[in-house]
């Protein structure tokens, strides 16, 4: 009997001692992790800005204009098109309209 | 007493003094000295450090980031740990592109703690990192990046080095923008490291509430594009560009140049970043006729085809001549304001009187503020009838003698496109949490019907006669109808304080379509060399900037009668 208190208080004391230490080494987890996502945040951001200054519309004219060669469009060059309520919507109207404008123009085109 | 029993005294003795000394160390270490010795050992132990959350971001109405919080590495400096800060200022300088005296100079203070460079690039504090210098370290701070640069920077204004808004929205919506402060404690370890926060149910400090604008990027792009050119074309001091939507009164766009870039303005005066939008007053000229015709035909004093006769360009008022730019004779009402003559509008005032003229002008918000959510928003100039001279009836019915803001102008010539009813410009739509959560949502606000829909309906139909038949056919949009008038005002010479026979402020405002408007534009060019005429330097701006956003908006044209259908079939092709 009183051997099996001295194993039960010797097992209480180990798992004291053990949920002490695994408490420690998780929140030296924890803090590696905060640490990570830190930096995931970080790169994220940096990321999101360099996007931000890609699409920037007056680099993407420039790049159309002097690297491609294109030009806005000019008068009577833009058709807009209606759509019937049956065609699915789309993420972008104005987009897909023009798209379909285009495709009417390279069928006269090809006419 | 036995030998024996006194030594157990002694011994007692002895013992007593000693517990009593224990006694008395733990009442002085437990009791008398607990509070400092436990924020001593705090102060070993723990690491107080104040978080702050990252500044909201801003976007378009479309969810493009125009401003946002990264953070970047700051440099400093610990002087005392440092064996020579020759050697390090040399190993230094190449790096944070700071002259070496200059950081030789810092790092000689007898300080433990300098500032050596605050928010460089990444790549500067990586490259810091590989020379691991003692005595430097690198902490991260939040730095506010406008990755469009100069777009929309007047609007926007900027973030100063610790975070907090000092221009443009940044400053107005501070309190929304900026990220909660919150001082944490942290556990350290015998090597110093952080364990983990007291306290584990603390949550990291909330990130600011992000805007969004009411602005679109693209024609945001559009109007500052134009308003470059036709000011470099005009080699004029800058110029003013409004888009906005009559119905709502949400500003598309807001253009002023000269621009400058918010990622870099530690080198600019404070002339460079103010919004002239809203912080700077002109005499309009001729575009106040607009709104003088309104009031005229809205108390029933002139009808289109009321007659004028234009005293063949010369007309004496209170000992002044008043001159129009052409002798005109008779002319109708409608050709009065077509045609702009000066003499028609002096005596449609005139017609109208001191009080009526006054109350519309004040009615279509002239000398008070728009009170559109940007800061510095002046309320420009109109005097009371009482201060008025004997001339003043017909130079303001000409646009002299009135101090207003492009602002102003385009709210004024919107109410006309919103058939009568003023709407009150806003830039900020929606206000968000960090979770996206809804905070805030701008709804249009009506701030009050200015004439009524038939006053709308016929001044719209002569203002198109402008633009077909007038001083405005620079203006005319091939496909569309366009309701606009030109002005030409001749600037205060502030050496003479006499109207300039050199400095004129050339302008259009106007709307389009004009029978369903979309949009409400008004061009401002400031001071253009050569011929300064609004009808020559500002109305073909109008064309290019109608032109270019109505096909952005995919708003039909009028001539364009091939409407395909287009199937399901041929939408998927």
């Amino acid at each position: 009997m009183k051997t099996m208190m001295i194993l039960g208080a010797l097992c209480l004391i180990f798992v004291f001692v053990w949920e002490r230490v695994d408490v420690v080494r998780l929140g030296y987890q924890i803090e590696r992790l905060k640490a990570q996502k830190i930096l995931l945040e970080r790169e994220r951001d940096q990321l999101q800005v360099r996007f931000s200054g890609l699409t920037a519309p007056e680099r993407i004219a420039k790049v159309a204009t002097e690297k491609l060669g294109l030009i806005p469009p000019q008068q009577g060059q833009v058709f807009m098109v209606r759509q019937l309520p049956q065609a699915p919507a789309s993420a972008s109207p104005v987009a897909e309209q023009i798209r379909v404008a285009r495709n009417i123009q390279k069928t006269r085109a090809g006419e | 007493m036995s030998p024996s029993r006194s030594r157990r005294y002694f011994m007692l003795l002895l013992l007593l003094c000693g517990f009593g000394g224990i006694l008395f160390r733990l009442v002085t270490l437990q009791v008398l000295q607990a509070a400092e010795l436990t924020a001593r050992a705090d102060r070993q132990h723990q690491k107080s450090v104040t978080f702050e959350g990252a500044r909201g971001a801003v976007t378009d109405r479309h969810g493009k980031v125009l401003a946002m919080n990264m953070e970047v590495p700051s440099v400093f400096g610990v002087p005392t740990a440092l064996e020579s800060p020759a050697a390090t200022a040399r190993h230094l300088s190449p790096v944070l592109h700071v002259r070496r005296d200059e950081l030789e100079k810092k790092l000689r203070q007898d300080k433990s703690f300098v500032w050596l460079a605050r928010k460089v690039e990444p790549e500067q504090g990586q490259r810091l990192e590989r020379l691991s210098l003692d005595g430097i370290g690198v902490v991260m701070e939040g730095r506010r990046f406008y990755p469009k640069g100069p777009l929309l920077a007047h609007v926007l204004g900027f973030a100063g080095m610790d975070g907090q808004g000092l221009e443009g929205l940044e400053r107005r919506y501070e309190s929304q923008l900026h990220g909660e402060k919150r001082v944490t404690i942290l556990q350290r370890d015998a090597l110093g490291r952080t364990v983990f926060p007291k306290g584990l149910s603390e949550k990291a400090p909330a990130p600011g509430h992000a805007l969004t604008l009411t602005i679109d990027e693209v024609i945001q792009y559009v109007a500052e594009k134009e308003l470059e050119e036709a000011v470099n074309h005009a080699r004029a001091k800058g110029g003013t560009i409004i888009v906005m939507d009559p119905q709502t009164g949400a500003i598309l766009g807001m253009a002023v140049s000269p621009r400058f870039d918010p990622n870099a303005v530690a080198s600019l005066t404070p002339d460079r970043w103010r919004n002239r939008a809203l912080t700077d007053t002109y005499e309009p000229g001729s575009t106040m006729k607009v709104m003088v015709a309104a009031a005229a035909l809205e108390e029933k004093v002139m009808m289109p085809g009321t007659m004028l006769f234009g005293e063949n360009g010369r007309m004496v008022v209170a000992s002044t001549t008043i001159h129009d730019h052409e002798k005109m004779g008779w002319m109708t009402f409608a050709q009065m304001i077509q045609k702009s003559s000066n003499i028609g509008a002096a005596k449609t005032g005139m017609a109208l009187g001191e009080q009526r003229l006054y109350r519309y002008l004040q009615s279509f918000g002239f000398g008070q503020r728009t009170d559109i959510d940007l800061p510095g928003e002046v309320s420009g100039l109109l005097k009371p009838p009482k201060d008025w001279g004997r001339r003043s009836l017909a130079s303001i019915s000409m646009g002299q003698e009135i101090g207003v803001t492009a602002l102003q102008m385009v709210s004024a010539i919107a109410a006309i496109a919103n058939n009568g009813v003023m709407m009150k410009p806003y830039v900020v739509s929606e206000i968000r949490d960090e979770k996206g959560m809804l905070v805030k949502e701008v709804m249009p606000q009506v701030k009050r019907r200015v004439v009524s829909p038939e006053t709308a309906r016929t001044l719209t139909t002569i203002l198109e006669g402008v633009v077909t038949d007038g001083t405005g056919a620079k203006a005319a949009i091939p496909g569309f109808r366009v309701a606009g008038k030109t002005g030409t005002a001749q600037k205060i010479d502030p050496r003479t304080g006499t109207y300039s026979n050199t400095q004129f402020i050339g302008s259009f405002i106007g709307y389009v379509p004009a029978e369903s408007p979309r949009l409400a534009v008004i061009v401002v060019i400031d001071e253009p060399q050569g011929e300064a005429w609004g009808g020559v330097v500002s109305a073909p701006v109008f064309r290019r900037v109608g032109e270019q956003v109505l096909n952005y908006l995919g708003v039909s044209r009028d001539d364009q009668i091939k409407i395909a259908l287009a199937t399901d079939r041929n939408v998927r092709e």
